[in-house]
């Protein structure tokens, strides 16, 4: 094999930090809709920039957590008791944070809602996954039927 | 080593091998003569045996030695992976892995998995890793005998 076809450091690094940054960004989007509805509702037709930069600043550092602690958990081909807790952990310190950062007035309900929010959008994420993996599975199928029909090996009916 | 050719006028045409040990070019003049181009010689329960690369499931390297995968049977052979895939002009087979190589004409079905790579599940029933690494050219491969369909 061709060393040129070996990943060199730095694109595995590039690789996963891609990742990182399409994660930080997907939770951060969820985050500020709750943000969002939580101030609407109080009232306030405003947002605080420090929340914001905390919001964004918290979903970066738990994306590398997820990605290096947990072994990517809402990729995760099933979910066992190590993506259960990396879920549980993560939506834990997201609560702490908005907690002490004052995101929802330190208010425990909004909190809690909060909590099941991000459980709720962990678990749907882990399906959009799934769901995108099992349309990939038909493609790739389907494409290998057709190399060995060109390779007039076609395995029997049934196999 | 003498090589001794003689031309004869009449009678049946053969060809005798005297060997002490036979050695990896000795099998590929065997297999050749076997009109096995596409047959690999090697030990079976250590007894020289032949494989048709058609039977061949997949091909593993362990600690450094290489085994071949059939249905039935494990053979060692000599060689390396890379001289393998160099050898052989057959499409089907591919480099799944640092140390694997399937045949793609005996998967029965493939699974995408996390992280990019590809569980390919074989006519035994045994699972085979597609790494990330080699799992983007492996769809490639397969993309590219789509194309030549339309």
């Amino acid at each position: 094999m061709k060393n040129d076809k070996k990943l060199s450091l730095w694109e595995k690094y590039l690789t996963r930090e891609i990742g990182i940054e399409f994660k930080a960004c997907l939770y951060f989007f969820a985050i500020l809709f709750f943000y969002c509805v939580y101030r609407v509702c109080s009232g306030h037709y405003d947002a605080q920039i420090l929340h914001l930069a905390e919001m964004i600043l918290t979903c970066y550092v738990i994306g590398y957590i997820q990605v290096y602690l947990f072994a990517n958990f809402d990729e995760a081909d099933k979910l066992g008791g190590k993506e259960i807790a990396g879920i549980i952990v993560c939506t834990c310190i997201y609560c702490l944070v908005s907690y002490f950062g004052n995101w929802f007035d330190k208010n425990i309900p909004v909190t809690e809602g909060l909590a099941a929010y991000l459980l709720v959008t962990y678990f749907c994420v882990f399906l959009i996954y799934r769901s995108k993996r099992r349309i990939d599975d038909k493609q790739l199928n389907e494409e290998l039927r057709l190399f060995q029909t060109k390779h007039k090996k076609v395995p029997d009916e049934g196999k | 080593m003498n090589i001794d050719i003689k031309q004869i006028s009449e009678g049946e045409e053969s060809i005798v091998i005297r060997y002490r040990e036979l050695t990896p070019t000795l099998n590929r003049i065997i297999g050749i003569l076997n009109n096995g181009d596409n047959k690999l010689w090697g030990k079976s329960d250590g007894e020289n045996c032949s494989v048709s690369l058609d039977e061949i499931l997949y091909l593993e390297t362990v600690d450094d030695k290489l085994f071949v995968y059939t249905g039935d049977k494990v053979v060692r052979i000599e060689g390396s992976l890379s001289s393998f895939m160099s050898g052989v002009s057959d499409d089907s087979f591919f480099r799944c892995s640092k140390s694997m190589i399937i045949n793609l004409n005996h998967v029965s079905a493939l699974r995408s998995l996390s992280s990019n790579r590809i569980d390919a599940t074989l006519e035994n029933g045994e699972h085979i890793m597609i790494s990330r690494r080699f799992a983007s050219d492996f769809r490639k491969l397969l993309r590219g005998y789509k194309q030549d369909e339309k």
